[in-house]
């Protein structure tokens, strides 16, 4: 009977609630009051037996609560409807306030990104001088003096610092000085400090005495992979070069090989990758070829080995080279070697 | 050639002296059978062996242009000039008007029928020329694009048959590759009979095996060694010539050369000459020995002397240029003089005129070495220096000589009187063991023994022994051929490095070592990109103009022998030069801006390579400045780098230089700090002010603030580890305080002494107001207090803030404000 009126007036309460438009305090008046009918009930309680007593009490504490939950949720309600957010409205669309930020080269992204996907293959970065001596730029890779690859490398000779030309030897070393023509003598460095197994990469910037032009550059970054083992094979070679290209352009890409000549290497190849634009079917990119031409390696010529303390024939391994500049180019179309470095912050901030 | 970066204008990455050589689809088919399309060709030999640059198809079929026999010459009636002629092309005989002279009855010469387009544009019509009608039109060579020949009509061999199509009398339809001979491969492979070898051990390995292999009768090329009474060989340099073969020949006669010899000379890019001079060089490009003939009357007392030049030797040439030469140089001379210069270019007078009839042919071989720097110091370049200075195989001297005799015996009559051979030290084939699993090793593929062996067969050599080592015997045509590893380049390249599968390196575990520096370098790029600063990369080298407008000249610069200009002479021992041009050249776009350079210096330390430091050097430009309001804004951008990188406290100190008016130098004398890291005290560098008649010099009209950072010393001031510190328990107090002090106390001396005065109790002192105010400088402090163990007590907050007071007027005779 009793149980039956409580739950009449929590229906009802409930009820109320829900429908009501902005009446809340007379709802809770009515319903919770001090004066309220709910609560004459309650005052009744104390008349019954103790297990009714506890009964009516939980179910009446029960309708109490979710008629207060129900105001609570309806009050949040009718706040959020009578809020006027139509006075706070913005236009999205304006502008928004930048945090000023700057522009890593893209030379050094690139490099980035390089030696980021080789440092996951396993290998090491090393560095070296970008001024030479003689012996590590050319003797020590197997360019002898008067070896036709040599004036083809227009070398940048130093004076001596007491301004004349320097040609000096040390231990049977040539110490004449130049700016290096490639990442090449740090192979040699490397080598004779460390034994194979050893994985390397070489970035860093050379030089070649040539005039300038939106293809070529006295001032370039080239890249150097050494790879030296005792069963190193030009399977391997395949098979990185493919990871790597694969990685740095997005895409699956197939490597060729083709025959090189490089005086460090034997076999020598000069590779291409199928054409980054047409995906090998041709186009202006490739010249209709489906390859686009990357760089030289090959397997490290004994030679070299041996100017590296190592025994003949003890190892192998693979050297490749390629230019920083002509990857970036390439990757982001680039149309002007020399942009690289004009220092130019309108080219420089696109990347 | 050079280092191309970019891969759409240029192939040729990297530069290794390569020659390019065009070659006639049609003469290599000639000596090699080939079954292969020219594009077929240019594929096999780009993968296997060389690459191909170019392939176009050359040639015309001269379409309605007929052999036709001159039967009547009359002449007109109504012009002096003109002939009337009848001409019997076969199926009719027709009526042409022609202008030229030089022909006569039963010539025979090439009709352009009426139709007829010729390749200079001309359509031939039916015409009436001066009252008389002409059905065609004889033809000169320019007007069928053979040349710039208008002297007279062509006349064509008198065997001819009549009514042939011109395109096949002149067969000239070919296809030229244009191929990049390696230089290691320039001893045999420029050559038509080397470039056949590839292709017919390619052919016969790759796309037939049971091909027939063709015979180009090498080795049979033996010369008749009479002795000539009319010529002698001397070599006297015998270090640097190792072979001179000359022959006699006598009653030639002199000539044009026939069109097959002319069309073959022409699609390789040389110019005919005449019959003699174009059988060396088809000679030349068909086995790769340069060749000379002399004209015999020039050759003083019958003796060739092969010898070094004496110093400032004068020698007229055939290009029209006179050299001086050297000892260095290696000159054909006769009992006189000079008479060519070895390897690289005949003499004037001793060449080949229309009435010579007795000639000294020349085949020989020089030292590789020699010949290069003779035509570097001379700077010429030849098709025989090309040859000779990639070294070329003796042996071939002999078998050129037959070739060339042979030929100019066909095309210029005459015959061999005798030869003088002089070979003292016979080059033989030889013998290079190797090992057959090495081959697969280093390949990383198993090509089968029998592939190996059919492989190096092909490619002419002579195998022996057992497995797994076997012996090979190298032809003296193959010089670059010396170790095992040049033998796997020929077994790979053949087989087809296609064909070899992609493998994963059998791992080791090993980790690689980190390249701290490395990590460490691009952390700092990407903090100061995170700050606002953009990265420019500049040259190493800068001139005598930027040395002396930096003031750099008192510092000690390495110095280029061969700069490429001016501007590029010295190493550079600063970025900063660099710098200031980025920022002259960007304030023409840009008005607020920051950059920054991570690159070397190069610091002469007397050793025979200088010491290489990497500097990091950043440039701040605002569009307004007061009160050195760039300064502090890029000292604020090295507090920032220096804290994220792990340096807590960095110290400015001031360098007043202004006192030295002499010392006139690249920074501002009165805007410019010493930088140190205050934690482990090391000197990092220096910020500042470019000096104002420095930037004038660069035109620049703002204000730069420079800093030039250390690498290495920032690296080595990263404080290691940081340490937890505990989270404050209790609240901290702001206390403000404000004084007028005199100008020459520096706001650092007073933070310095808020610190020291307060102890533990300050935990942070903040400059929030500073103005000047006649001589003195008015400065105010948030200072932040603060306990570990208990919240302040009002009354210690006061007592400490009077004790700071009262020790900044003690020792700073500072006027508190309040």
């Amino acid at each position: 009977m009793l149980a039956k009126k409580i739950l009449g007036i929590r229906n009802e309460a409930l009820e109320k609630i829900r429908n009501s438009q902005g009446d809340l305090f007379e709802l809770e008046k009515k319903y919770l009051g001090r004066k309220s009918e709910f609560v004459g009930i309650l005052k009744t309680l104390k008349d019954l037996s103790p297990e009714e007593k506890k009964k009516i009490g939980e179910l009446a504490n029960k309708a109490k609560r979710e008629i207060m939950e129900a105001l609570e949720k309806k009050k949040k309600e009718i706040e959020m409807f009578s809020f006027d957010f139509e006075s706070e409205r913005i236009d999205v669309t304006m502008p928004g306030k930048k945090r000023e930020y700057g522009h890593m080269h893209i030379l050094s992204a690139v490099q980035k990104d390089i030696e980021d996907i080789f440092t996951s293959l396993g290998f090491e970065i090393a560095d070296g001088p970008e001024i030479e001596i003689e012996h590590y730029n050319f003797d020590a890779l197997n360019i002898p003096k008067d070896h036709p690859g040599r004036d083809m490398q227009d070398t940048f000779w130093l004076k001596k610092e007491n301004g004349k030309a320097a040609s000096d030897k040390k231990d049977g070393r040539s110490e004449r000085t130049l700016l290096r023509t490639q990442t090449s003598p740090v192979q040699v460095r490397y080598m004779e400090k460390n034994t194979p197994p050893l994985k390397i990469i070489v970035p860093g910037r050379t030089f070649r005495n040539e005039a300038t032009d939106a293809s070529h550059e006295h001032t370039f970054n080239q890249f150097e992979a050494l790879v030296v083992g005792t069963d190193v094979s030009v399977g391997n070679f395949k098979y990185i070069a493919q990871k790597f290209f694969s990685e740095f352009f997005g895409q699956k890409l197939s490597v060729r090989l083709r025959p090189g000549y490089f005086p460090f290497v034997e076999p020598g190849f000069e590779f291409d990758i199928s054409c980054t634009v047409c995906s090998g079917e041709g186009c202006s990119s490739c010249k209709h070829t489906g390859w686009l031409e990357v760089g030289g390696c090959g397997m490290v010529n004994q030679n070299v080995f041996v100017s590296a303390g190592y025994p003949k024939n003890a190892y192998q391994g693979f050297a490749w080279g390629f230019g920083l500049e002509r990857l970036a180019m390439m990757k982001y179309k680039i149309s002007d070697a020399r942009l690289f470095e004009s220092g130019d912050l309108r080219f420089i901030r696109q990347f | 050639m050079r280092a191309c970066l970019k891969a759409e204008t240029c192939d040729l990455l990297d530069n290794f002296n390569y020659n390019f050589m065009k070659f006639s689809y049609n003469w290599l088919k000639e000596l090699t059978d080939t079954k292969l399309s020219p594009e077929k060709l240019r594929e096999i030999i780009t993968l296997h062996a060389f690459e191909v640059e170019g392939l176009e198809a050359i040639g015309n079929d001269f379409p309605g242009v007929v052999v036709g026999k001159i039967l009547e010459i009359a002449k007109h009636p109504n012009a002096d000039k003109l002939q009337l002629t009848i001409v019997d092309i076969g199926k009719e005989k027709m009526h042409i008007v022609c202008g030229a002279k030089n022909i006569s009855v039963g010539d025979m010469v090439p009709v352009a029928t009426v139709g007829t387009r010729l390749p200079n544009g001309l359509e031939i019509k039916e015409a009436e020329i001066r009252g008389e009608k002409s059905f065609g039109m004889l033809c000169a060579k320019d007007e069928l694009g053979l040349g710039t020949d208008h002297a007279g009509i062509f006349i064509l061999d008198s065997q001819t048959k009549i009514g042939m199509p011109f395109g096949e009398y002149l067969d000239n339809r070919d296809s030229v590759l244009d191929i990049d001979i390696l230089p290691n491969r320039a001893h045999d492979a420029l050559s038509y009979v080397g470039m056949a070898r590839e292709i017919i051990a390619l052919e016969k390995y790759l796309v037939d095996r049971k091909r027939e292999v063709f015979d180009y009768d090498y080795e049979g090329l033996k010369l008749d060694k009479k002795k000539s009474k009319k010529v002698k060989v001397e070599i006297e340099a015998g270090d640097l010539c190792s072979r001179y073969i000359a022959v006699f020949m006598e009653n030639i006669n002199v000539q044009e050369s026939p069109m097959w010899i002319q069309n073959r000379l022409q699609v390789s890019g040389i110019r005919p000459v005449n019959n003699i001079v174009d059988a060396t060089n088809y000679v030349m490009l068909e086995l790769g020995q340069p060749l000379h003939a002399f004209d015999a009357r020039e050759i003083d007392g019958g003796k060739i002397v092969v010898r070094r030049a004496k110093k400032g030797e004068k020698i007229a040439i055939l290009d029209g240029s006179t050299k001086t030469l050297t000892e260095e140089n290696l000159v054909i001379a006769d009992e006189k003089k000079a008479v060519a210069i070895a390897g690289v270019m005949g003499g004037e007078h001793s060449g080949i005129n229309a009435d010579t009839t007795n000639i000294v042919l020349e085949s020989a071989n020089f030292n590789a070495t020699s010949i290069r720097r003779t035509r570097t110091s001379l700077t010429m370049k030849t098709d025989a220096s090309d040859r000779f200075e990639k070294e070329i195989d003796p042996n071939l001297a002999e078998k050129a000589m037959v070739r060339l005799v042979e030929i100019i015996e066909h095309i210029a009559g005459g015959e061999m009187e005798g030869a003088a051979d002089v070979y003292p030290k016979a080059i033989k084939p030889w013998k290079i063991k190797l090992d057959v699993e090495y081959v697969n090793r280093l390949l990383g593929e198993e090509i089968p023994f029998k592939n190996i062996t059919h492989i190096l067969e092909l490619l002419g050599m002579r195998i022996s022994g057992k497995i797994p080592s076997i012996t090979i015997e190298v032809p003296t045509f193959r010089i670059d051929l010396k170790t095992q590893e040049d033998l796997i380049e020929e077994i790979g390249r053949v087989f087809g490095y296609e064909n070899i599968e992609p493998q994963p390196m059998a791992g080791n575990l090993i980790a690689p070592r980190i390249n701290h520096e490395r990590f460490f370098e691009r952390k700092i790029k990407e903090t100061l990109n995170g700050l606002g600063l953009d990265e420019v990369y500049n040259y190493s080298f800068y001139g005598e103009k930027d040395k002396s407008a930096c003031k750099l000249e008192k510092i000690k610069h390495l110095e280029l022998e061969n700069p490429m200009n001016p501007d590029q002479q010295f190493m550079r021992v600063s970025l900063v030069p660099g710098i200031l041009k980025n920022v002259r050249d960007n304030l023409k776009n840009y008005k607020n801006f920051s950059i920054f350079e991570v690159g070397r210096i190069y610091l002469p330390v007397g050793k025979a390579l200088p010491e290489e430091r990497k500097k990091i050097t950043m440039a701040v430009i605002l569009e307004q400045d007061k009160d050195g309001g760039t300064f502090f804004a890029a000292k604020g951008i090295l507090d920032s780098l220096c804290s994220k990188i792990g340096i807590t406290r960095i110290e400015f100190s001031e360098i007043d230089s202004s006192s030295d008016k002499m010392a006139f130098g690249l920074w501002h004398p009165t805007r410019r700090a010493n930088v140190k890291a205050a934690g482990k005290n090391i000197n990092i560098g220096y910020i500042g002010e470019i000096n104002p008649f420095v930037l004038s010099q660069f035109k620049i009209a703002k204000r730069v603030v420079v800093a030039e950072i250390d690498l290495e010393q920032l690296a080595q001031s990263v404080e290691e580890n940081k340490e937890f510190v505990s989270l404050r328990k209790y609240p901290t107090v702001m206390r403000d305080i404000s004084m007028l002090v005199d100008k020459k106390i520096k706001a650092g001396e007073i933070r310095e002494e808020i610190r020291r005065a307060g102890g533990e109790m300050v935990i942070d002192v903040e400059l929030f107001d500073a103005f000047s105010k006649e001589n003195k400088n008015s400065l105010a402090y948030h200072i932040e207090m603060g306990a570990a163990d208990r919240t302040l007590e009002s009354s210690e907050i006061d007592e400490m803030v009077r004790k700071i007071l009262g020790d900044l007027e003690k020792k700073f005779a500072i006027v508190t404000r309040r």
